[in-house]
């Protein structure tokens, strides 16, 4: 298909190779107008940077970009992945991985008919198909929350998935998520990061500040049914299996209760001890390296933890949101 | 157990690591391999994070170990011997479903085998025709155990995470059905619109036998039904019809409500029809990365049985009490716990408790269930 997209166009997609380009073959590349102190260079920097505070915020993105600007905009996007690969966060790149596919995706609904197809056929996708490869359709679908995007409720036969046509927006938000998040981090020079510094923490502020609010004080009467239900067992003494534990644990940690209190809640289990709840509890927070998050709905379900279901369980797929909002209402029934 | 049946087990493992055929995993150098032995000590230890170059290596290290169990890694690592998770870097996995008996049903042993392979069936039945999965990259071993393993290789789906596998999972296992949705779905094909319709058919179809009172009653009771609404009873007077449609395919006019409370997770009448569609695989196999398995070819030493490796056309005929023996019928002599009786080889035995003379082969099942041990002198007819 013969399309010409013109600067404003990539400035909209700039995860098209075509935009990967244009960045390559400037005249001053982007690390040396990072370590050259210039106003253009400062310009694009808090381009970047502002891009990437936006993704944290779980900004909208479309109607934030200035298309009079398309140069900075392009470089804005490779600056913020440059800066997310320095800060090394996984979570961080998921979000800007996820706001970059949502604000892609804002332009795509009112785009030109040809370019929307170039876009979709440029990720690999099929504009006209009625269906795909169950594989394919999987690789796509897992990642989004809706009950009717699970395999089990499409229409499946002989390897093949039915797609309808007003589906492919979410597929191709899909598609494009998981190629920006699977080309991070980028390798980025030690002296790049270092040159970035200021920036960098002034990102990583925001998103720590940005996690105490979502969080804050721990609430237990706004815990969702399922975790209840798993210290009710504890409580009353039932050996709950690990995945029971691995979710409570990981559920407990991620909304800021310390490793000591977390520990505190199985001490009253029948084959508690000490030593090893509290290697378990610290491998689960993240001192082995790796911070696991919580199993969400469709998980717990999996495993059978899924427990006495409420009308609020319902709207979320994941305990953290029922956690979020259930703490929200019941902090503005205390300001009232 | 004591020593003599533990000797005598290492005896017999022995003589199968020397002379059976031993297979290997593909891509050997990148899997993680553990093993556990005969040890009298009830504490049990797995001794893993092992690593073997080529065929001829891990062959050996089992023919001189004589491990009890022996597993390897279905995930492929950069450096499979590296002693914790982290530092093995993990590059993928093999797709693995694992049906067990144990999750299914009580009862005798071969009855238990003879049900888990039926589940076997449907579960390979939705994978090929469902799912588009072909033969050839489908592997089936009898575990050795109460069931199969079926591992699926193929290198599109290798670096997937849990949360795609566990689409795979939930599909073949019927969990997560949005009942509305599914009444939209086509009736003619195979897939889930039609089990799920079938079922919900099949359910209704029992208030029938009911007298209408009785089926009111009954109606009246599930969850969210409501003491005093009358939808029991619209219910119960729209049953032909809505019988008919469901199995027709016809659009059905049931509300949602109505659907939500019928087939609800606390409406146990419903759900165990519902299960009885799914191929009921162990969920967390499926959606655990880093798992081990045991090795086709070698033996279980809760049983003594061989993990037996099948082409996909034998699974029907495959009979694990005769198929999956190495053993031979040399008289033992054994001292059971408690009466018991199986069929191995085509003949049945009916065993009381205490001294017993019976075929190697079905002592060693004996030993390594730990229903019987060795008698004094057990095995002097060998001489």
């Amino acid at each position: 298909m013969n399309v010409r997209l013109d600067k404003k166009d990539l400035a909209r997609y700039p995860f098209l190779k075509e935009a990967q380009g244009f960045v390559l073959s400037m005249d001053i590349p982007l690390d040396s107008l990072i370590r050259a102190d210039t106003a253009a260079g400062q310009r694009i920097i808090h381009t970047g940077t502002d891009r990437l505070i936006r993704a944290l915020s779980f900004g909208k993105g479309g109607g934030e970009t200035d298309l009079d600007t398309p140069d900075d905009e392009i470089l804005g996007y490779a600056m913020a992945r440059l800066i997310v690969s320095c800060l090394g966060d996984r979570s961080m790149m998921d979000r800007l991985a996820r706001y970059e596919a949502g604000r892609a995706v804002w332009f795509l609904e009112t785009e030109e008919d040809d370019i929307r197809r170039y876009i979709a056929e440029s990720l690999g996708l099929d504009p006209d198909a009625d269906d795909m490869e169950v594989v394919r359709y999987i690789e796509l679908a897992s990642g989004l929350r809706d009950d009717r995007w699970r395999l089990i409720n499409r229409d499946v036969r002989k390897g093949r998935v039915s797609v309808r046509t007003e589906e492919l927006d979410a597929l191709i938000h899909e598609r494009i998520r998981g190629v920006i998040r699977g080309q991070l981090p980028l390798q980025v020079p030690g002296g790049i990061c270092l040159k970035l510094r200021e920036h960098i923490d002034r990102v990583s502020a925001v998103f720590q500040q940005q996690m105490l609010e979502e969080f804050g004080d721990i609430d237990e009467s706004a815990f969702p049914p399922c975790m209840q239900a798993l210290i009710a067992a504890i409580t009353a003494g039932t050996n709950i299996p690990h995945t029971g534990r691995f979710a409570l644990t990981a559920f407990l940690h991620t909304i800021g209760m310390e490793t000591t209190r977390i520990v505190e809640v199985y001490t009253r289990a029948p084959d508690f001890d000490v030593s090893k709840t509290l290697y378990q509890v610290e491998h689960i927070s993240g001192r082995g390296g790796t911070e696991y998050t919580p199993p969400g709905c469709a998980t717990l379900r999996t495993y059978g933890l899924c427990v006495n279901r409420n009308a609020d369980c319902e709207t979320v797929q994941h305990p953290l949101t029922y956690y979020k909002r259930r703490k929200k209402r019941e902090q503005g029934k205390k300001d009232n | 157990m004591n020593h003599a049946t533990l000797e005598f087990l290492r005896q017999r493992f022995s003589e199968y690591y020397r002379k059976g055929t031993l297979m290997t995993p593909p891509s050997l150098e990148q899997r993680e391999w553990g093993f556990i032995f005969f040890d009298i000590s009830s504490d049990v230890r797995m001794r893993r994070h092992m690593a073997f170059q080529t065929p001829d290596e891990a062959i050996t290290y089992m023919r001189s170990m004589v491990p009890a169990h022996v597993y390897y890694s279905t995930a492929y690592y950069a450096l499979p011997g590296a002693a914790t998770m982290n530092d093995k870097i993990w590059s993928g996995a093999d797709l693995i479903f694992d049906l067990d008996a144990d999750h299914l049903m009580r009862g005798p042993y071969d009855t238990m085998l003879l049900r888990v392979k039926e589940e076997t069936v449907k579960l390979l039945e939705m994978l090929i025709e469902e799912l588009g999965f072909s033969e050839k990259e489908i592997y089936i071993a009898f575990s050795g155990g109460r069931g199969y393993h079926v591992h699926i290789r193929r290198s599109d789906i290798r670096e997937w995470g849990s949360q795609e596998r566990r689409e795979l999972v939930d599909y073949v296992c019927g969990i997560g059905i949005d009942p509305s949705i599914m009444m939209k779905r086509p009736f003619t094909q195979a897939g889930w619109g039609r089990r799920y319709r079938r079922a919900l058919a099949t359910y209704l179809k029992g208030f029938r036998q009911l007298d209408r009172e009785e089926a009111i009653s009954h109606l009246r009771s599930l969850e969210g039904m409501g003491s005093r609404s009358k939808r029991p009873e619209t219910l119960y007077d729209g049953l032909d019809d809505l019988i008919e449609a469901l199995e027709s395919g016809r659009r059905i006019t049931l509300n949602d409500k109505i659907l939500r409370i019928l087939t609800g997770p606390g409406n146990s009448g419903f759900t165990t029809i519902l299960h009885e569609q799914a191929a009921r695989a162990d969920e967390p196999v499926t959606t655990d990365i880093k798992r081990l398995i045991r090795l086709p070819s070698s033996l279980h030493g809760g049983s003594g049985l061989r993990v037996t490796p099948m082409a996909f056309g034998e699974l029907h005929e495959f009979d694990p009490l005769s198929e999956a023996v190495v053993f031979g019928e040399t008289d033992v002599r054994v001292d059971l716990a408690f009466p018991f009786s199986m069929p191995m080889l085509g003949t049945s035995y009916t065993l009381k408790k205490g001294e017993n003379t019976v075929p190697e082969a079905l002592a060693v099942f004996l030993c390594c269930r730990g229903i019987a041990d060795l008698s004094e002198g057990g095995m002097s007819r060998r001489a």
